[in-house]
Formats: C-alpha cells, structure tokens, sequence
C-alpha cells in the first residue's frame, strides 16, 4: 500500500514534466504547430485552444482538471480527441509488448538454463555471444534486417502493417530480442549462483536426479533476479516500441508519438507521453508485487520479518 | 491475507491487460505476398503519412488530400499539367464587373448516399467551409477563399459567387483538393467523429474503412458519373519509415509507393519489375536577401550571389539528382509559369559584379537558416557558404529551430538580424497568385505576410493587382510572365532549387497519376 503512495508524487512529477513540453518549445508554439502557411486566424485559434495567453499556474491547472475528467485535450492535427487517439492505439503497442516478452522469456530463459547448466561448452559460447550481439545491435537495424531477410529474400513474413497473426512475428522478434539477452545473461548468472549453494548440493548428495535438481529446486529461487528484470525490461520494450513500430509500421503509441513530434502535435505528445509513464510506474508496482509472492523474506508492510 | 489479496488483485489485473493486448485483431483479408500479383483489381499503396483527418474544416496536408479525392470531388480538377478541367461544374465565367463568379454544375450527379448534388448543396458545403454561421468553425484552410462574400444559389444548377474584390484566382481556389462537395446530408445528419472518418462525395472511390495508423480502403462506386474505375479497390497503406516502405513495393505487399528515400532510387531504378516516376513537386527553396539591407540594394550584389552558387551541384550531391535548378521564382506545374533561368553558375561573372558594386575585396553577412524543416537544410546552407567563399563572400551561419526562426525572420525590417533568409514556398492553388502575391507584393511585409525579403516594387505591385481582377486567363498568364521576368533579373532571392518528388511503382500497374501536388491519383489505373 505505501508503495501504491509512493507512486503518486512519481506521477504528478511525470504530469508536470510532460505539460512543460509544450511550454518550452523556444519561439511560439502557436505558430510552430500552426505551420507557415497557416493564417492568423488559425494561428489564434491554436494559440487559445492551448491557453497560451494564460498563466502557467492557469494552464496547469486546467490541465489537471480535464485530465482527471478523462480529456487529454485535442489533437492540433487530426482535430480528435488525444483520449480516443490513445485508446485506438494503445491495445496494439500492449500486443507487440507482450508478443515480445514472450519471445524474451522463451529464447531468453531457455538459453540461460541451457548455458548455466552446461557451462563452457559450446551452446554456452555460442548463446552467450549471440546475447552480446543482441544486447548491443541497435533495434531499428535488426528490424530492417529481418525485413531484408525474412520478407525479401525468403518471403516467409509480410514486411510490416497489422493484420494476421503473421505480421506480428518480425516485430516482436525485433522488439524482444535484445530482452532475451538480458534474460539469457541474467538466468545464466542467477543459475551458476544458485547451483553453487548449499541446498543444491544437498540435495543432489540426497540422490536426486540432476533434471530435478535444476528444474525444481533451482530455478525457482534463480528466477527472482530474472523476474525484476523482466518488469523493468517490459517497461523498456513499451519505449522500444518506439523504433519497432516506426520500422515495421505497426500502428501502436510509439508510432504515434513519432508522428505527432513530427506534426508538432503536442497534445498527443503530451497524452502518449504520460499513458507511456502511467503504465512504467503501474508495472513496477506490479513487478514489486509479485517479487514479493515469489520472495518470502521480501515484505512491503509495515512489519519486517527478520 | 491482506498480502495475497493484493497478489490477487494485481495477477488479475495483469491477465487482464493480457487478455486485452491479445484480444484477436479484426479479421481482415490480408493478400499474400505471392497473391498479389494475381489478385484482380485491387491496388495498394504505401504513403509516409496518414491523413490527419477527412472532414476539408480540419484537413491540411498532402496525404489527406490524396486519400480524400479518390472519394470526394470538386467543383473544377486542376490536371497533372495545371489546366483547370470542369468536374463537378461543368463550366464557368466571371460577370462582367468582375464581382461575382457563376458556376454551370453537372446535373444528375448523386453523393455516395443518394443524395442528389445541386445548387444547395455547394452552398451548404461552401459556407461551412468559410464558416458563415460561426466563423470560429472554418476551415484551416477557409484563407483559399478569403475573397468570397456570399455564395449564392441562382438556381437548382447554377451557383453565382460573390466576391468582396474582383479576384480571378478564386476559380484556381476552388479547385483546391480540400474544398471537396461533401453530401449536406451527412455533415447534418452524422455527429462530426463520424463524418471525418467516412466521408461522402460523389467520387469514382466509396469509403469501405479506416483503421487508424495502418490503412484505409475504399471501394469502387459502380454508379459513378463519369468513367467507373477499372480497380474494385484502393488502399493506402500508412508506413512511415522510407526502407520499409521501398521493402513492401520489393516484395509485392504494396503496388505503388510515394516518397522513395533519395539513397534508394539508384538500386530501384535497376529492378526489372519496378519503375520510378520522377515529378516535379510545388514547392521552391530559396535564400531571401534582406533587401532593407545597403548592401543588398545593389542589384550586382544580388545578382553576384546567384552565379555563385552552383545549384546543379547541390542537388547531384545533396539529393541524388532529384529536384530542378530553378527557373523561376515558381514552379514550372504551376499557371503563370515561364522559364527565365538558371542563373548560370559562374564565379567570374560573380567577382566582377561584386567588384563592380564596390565589394571586390569580400564582404560579410549573416545568413539565418531553420534546421529539420526542409530536406538537408543545413548542409544546403552549409554548400552555399562554402561556394561564396570562393567569391569572398563571408556567410556567418545561424541556425535555429524552426519554431524560433519563423519568429526570428517574420518580423519588421527594424527587428530583422538577418542579412540572408532560407525559407520555402509550396504554391499549393497551383496558381502564381498565391506564389507572387504573397511573397512579393508590398503589402505582404511581414510580421502579417510572408514578402520577408521586403521586397517592394512599384511595377511587380501594379501587375500583381491586375492579374487579380482580370479574368480572361491568358491574358492573367502573360501578366505574370511579366512579373517572373522583372523578379528574375532584380533578384530579390538566391534562387536555389525547386523541389522533386519520386514514386515508385511495380511495373504491372498502370495508369497512376503522379500529380506535382503531390498527389498520387488511381481512378485512372488497373493492374495488369
């Protein structure tokens, strides 16, 4: 609970922030979103539909207020509602998000397991310096690859757009690759840890068969690391979303907040921005939440149980 | 138990936001890569952006305009070489005192919904565009018919407009793609959200659906006025990203694609199966001199200028031959058009002038310039400095972001910093009014126009004025003949470069329009 607490100064700190966007553009922002043909007219309408003849504290204000209503304001380019521009597209960033997580956990802890349970051979290497790769290759150039590899050379997989089943594969390689080699590393460190205490020799003095051994006695206790990182890391695929969905034209938030910054939409800007930060902060929160299942020791309430 | 509750609660929210992220997306038929070639008759194309919405109050860009007029038709369609053809008038004239503007529609043209297209309904689309009854609801773009005092409806065919000064360019203005004939009908009868996604015209092309940030599709309309299309369909695709959109036209997902990359074109021009279509676009890029300035008083200084700068140059480096040396302070797409240049780069020619002038041992300015606005702006400026040296030329660069700039360059002579000035103009009416006027005339000064050099002349102003209120168009044509070739030789810009755009199309496909305004047309196309 005091955890659910803390996450509100977050929010209103990310509040504040995102509403300054707008604000701190150098110049008239009036005038850099209305564009150089634009007429005066127009020019003012904008210039009133942000308030930009009020005080800041006004502003903000105001902002807040619609804000807790549910109005995120309009888009100064498409003229709708920032809320219904969300809502139409957020679904399909989640989508790639956890298509991704579940191609990061499959290849990610499968390599890890692999790697830490058969130490220095050659799955080992080869898996390990395949995460460094996959660590360090820049996502929009992975995509393009795979485009180049998969859609034009093989013609397996549609190239990009939203549709089948099928179009969300490239994607949600691209996006999830780079977190499965975290994973892979972390599994595969957490693993070597854990095999090495106690109770794993213990227990494999007791006889049991190492399958046995690794799957059920280590692994459980190996995850905890894995699991906060893979919290974290599915915030960080919410961001990457950015350049996957650019490169493979999958109509998400990322998407749209790239279009907007591109269009001077700051309304949209604004909203994406903070439906970007709202759902970092309640994953966290959730990612604490279920360390604290996985780990007994761990406890958020007010009595430590030391 | 408190503990497990909230474990509860958070797991089901969890599989919650699951369930919804992977809730299965709409069915939609989607071709498969090897198919598309055989599929009949439907075309799809990838474009860079989306329309930012369809209803012509809201409308502002490219994308929009090329998406809405496969739906959504004009009174008068301005052709790929700039002639004005009837569409939905059939024909027009001025009255005699230039006033007023009558127009002759089509009869027995239907909307999408049945709804009959007459007299009314071209006022009730009229005046919602120039927002009569609330002028806070205009149109972004209500400025094209700024002149216009009433429309008024003579009867149920003829519509007579009514103008507060004569103003000939109004018919140009018309025919601009985002003062479509949209059914009265369904501007009353469906709430606005509804109407911006599915708009009813009387076009060759029905509205089938919207799915945003991914495509919008549109089907043939069989009752159709004119000639009904060979395509059953028309989609655009929205991708964004150059390479991705060159790698779909690659593998067949996409027929046609706008906008290839400049690094692209090279490899795509060897493909057997692909053609690229290069066409001029509306827009100019320039340096404006800040005429105000003593030094830019002087003709030969500014006439120096130009044959300094090799403009063949900047474009085979910079943009991979795509784009023109301008020839013109307009583009050659648009009415009132005539070849007077290039100013030949010449360097000689460019000492002795400034020697002339009294400037032969160098001189120093300071050019402002935005960056990320136009393509390679920077390195076009940074070009430019360089191939002035060389005639001792001392450009001092200051770059800004654009918001700032356009505050920094639109102000009054006495506030100007600046000596040079890069800026661009797209001549969207595809007529010289809305070029010359508004960058040369002296009343358009800013901060309230866009004449930033400060140009003023007493014979561009007289011509510019006449051509205005004479309705007769080759007479109109030679009026700014005229005022091109005085422009030209004054020299109030550096003329740089009119902008290229370039399509590609696999090579099946026929018929596509590649209009300057940047428009790509498919009612006239089929797939082979």
């Amino acid at each position: 609970m005091k955890r659910l607490l803390l996450s509100i100064p977050v929010l209103i700190g990310v509040s504040i922030l995102v509403f300054s966007i707008v604000r701190f553009i150098p110049g008239d922002p009036a005038r850099a979103i209305a564009g150089v043909h634009a007429s005066p007219q127009h020019i003012e309408q904008v210039r009133r539909e942000l308030l930009l003849d009020e005080g800041l504290h006004v502003q903000y204000y105001v902002y807040m207020s619609n804000l807790f209503q549910g109005d995120l304001g309009q888009s100064t380019f498409s003229r709708r509602p920032v809320a219904t521009e969300l809502r139409e597209r957020f679904p399909n960033t989640v989508r790639l998000s956890v298509a991704a997580m579940v191609v990061a956990t499959a290849v990610g802890m499968t390599a890890g397991i692999i790697s830490a349970t058969r130490r220095y051979s050659i799955f080992d290497y080869s898996s390990m310096v395949g995460a460094l790769i996959g660590v360090a290759a820049p996502v929009f150039w992975l995509g393009v690859m795979f485009q180049l590899l998969f859609a034009v050379q093989l013609g397996w997989l549609p190239s990009g757009g939203m549709g089948t089943f099928r179009h969300l594969i490239l994607p949600a390689l691209t996006l999830g690759l780079a977190t499965a080699a975290l994973i892979a590393r972390i599994t595969r460190s957490s693993m070597l840890d854990v095999l090495r205490q106690d109770y794993i020799t213990t227990a494999r003095s007791k006889g049991l068969i190492e399958r046995v051994v690794t799957y059920k006695h280590a692994l459980k206790n190996a995850l905890i690391p894995v699991v906060t990182v893979m919290g974290l890391q599915f915030g960080t695929l919410l961001g990457g979303a950015v350049l996957v969905e650019t490169v493979f034209s999958w109509p998400g938030i990322g998407r749209l907040m790239v279009d907007s910054i591109l269009a001077r939409d700051y309304p949209v800007v604004q909203g994406a921005v903070l439906l970007l930060a709202v759902t970092f902060v309640l994953i966290n929160l959730l990612v604490d939440v279920i360390y604290a299942f996985l780990d007994p020791r761990i406890s958020y309430g007010t009595r430590e149980v030391e | 138990m408190r503990k497990y509750l909230f474990v509860l609660l958070a797991l089901a929210l969890a599989v919650g936001v699951f369930a919804y992220g992977c809730a299965p997306p709409e069915p939609e038929p989607e071709p498969d890569p090897d198919e598309v070639v055989d599929v009949e008759q439907d075309l799809v194309v990838a474009i860079g952006a989306e329309p930012e919405n369809l209803d012509p109050l809201k409308m502002m860009s490219a994308p929009a305009a090329t998406v809405a007029e496969h739906m959504v038709e004009n009174l008068i369609y301005l052709d790929v070489d700039g002639e004005m053809q009837p569409a939905l008038a059939e024909s027009w004239e001025a009255a005699e005192d230039g006033m007023s503007w009558y127009l002759y529609l089509r009869e027995g043209v239907q909307f999408h919904d049945g709804t009959p297209f007459n007299a009314e309904a071209v006022k009730y689309n009229l005046d919602r565009f120039l927002g009569v009854d609330d002028p806070d609801s205009a149109a972004v773009f209500a400025f094209l018919l700024g002149e216009v005092s009433e429309v008024e409806v003579v009867d149920e065919y003829t519509v007579q407009i009514h103008l507060e000064n004569p103003f000939a360019p109004i018919v140009s203005h018309l025919s601009h793609s985002f003062i479509g004939m949209h059914s009265p009908d369904s501007l009353e009868a469906l709430d606005e959200d509804e109407f911006a996604e599915a708009p009813v015209g009387t076009g060759p092309f029905t509205f089938a659906s919207w799915d945003r940030g991914n495509e919008i599709v549109m089907e043939r309309n069989d009752d159709y006025w004119g000639e009904v299309p060979q395509l059953d369909s028309v989609t655009f695709k929205f991708v964004p990203e150059g390479s991705s959109r060159v790698i779909m036209l690659e593998t067949g997902e996409v027929h046609a694609i706008m906008a290839v990359p400049p690094t692209d074109i090279d490899r795509l021009e060897g493909e057997p199966e692909i053609d690229v279509v290069h066409q001029t676009s509306v827009r100019v890029l320039y340096l404006g001199f800040n005429m105000e300035e003593e030094v830019f008083e002087d003709v030969r200084v500014r006439q120096a200028l130009n044959y300094a700068v090799d403009k063949n140059a900047i474009i085979d480096t910079l943009f991979q031959g795509v784009g023109e040396p301008s020839t013109a302070p307009i583009v050659p797409a648009i009415f009132g058009y005539k070849q007077v240049g290039p100013y030949e780069y010449d360097q000689d020619r460019a000492r002795e002038l400034l020697e002339e002038a009294g400037y032969g041992d160098g001189l120093e300015v300071e050019l402002y310039h935005p960056t990320g606005r136009y393509p390679q702006d920077d390195t076009v400026v940074e070009a430019v400095q360089a191939m002035l040296a060389e005639v001792g030329v001392d450009a001092r660069l200051t770059t800004y972001d654009w918001g700032t700039y356009l505050d920094t360059v639109i102000v009054t002579p006495d506030e100007a910093e600046h000596d040079i000035y890069m800026l661009g103009w797209g001549t969207v009416t595809l007529d010289a009014d809305y070029g010359l006027y508004a960058l040369f005339h002296s009343t358009q000064w800013p901060p309230y126009g866009n004449n930033v050099s400060y140009y003023a002349d007493d014979e561009v102003d007289a011509l510019l004025d006449e051509a205005r209120i004479t309705p007769e168009r080759d007479v109109r044509e030679d009026l700014y003949h005229q005022i091109i070739e005085i422009l030209w030789e004054d020299a109030p810009w550096i003329f740089l470069h009119d902008e290229g755009q370039v399509n590609a199309v696999r090579s099946n496909v026929e018929g596509l329009i590649h209009h300057p305004l940047e428009n790509l047309s498919a009612w006239d196309a089929w797939i082979e």
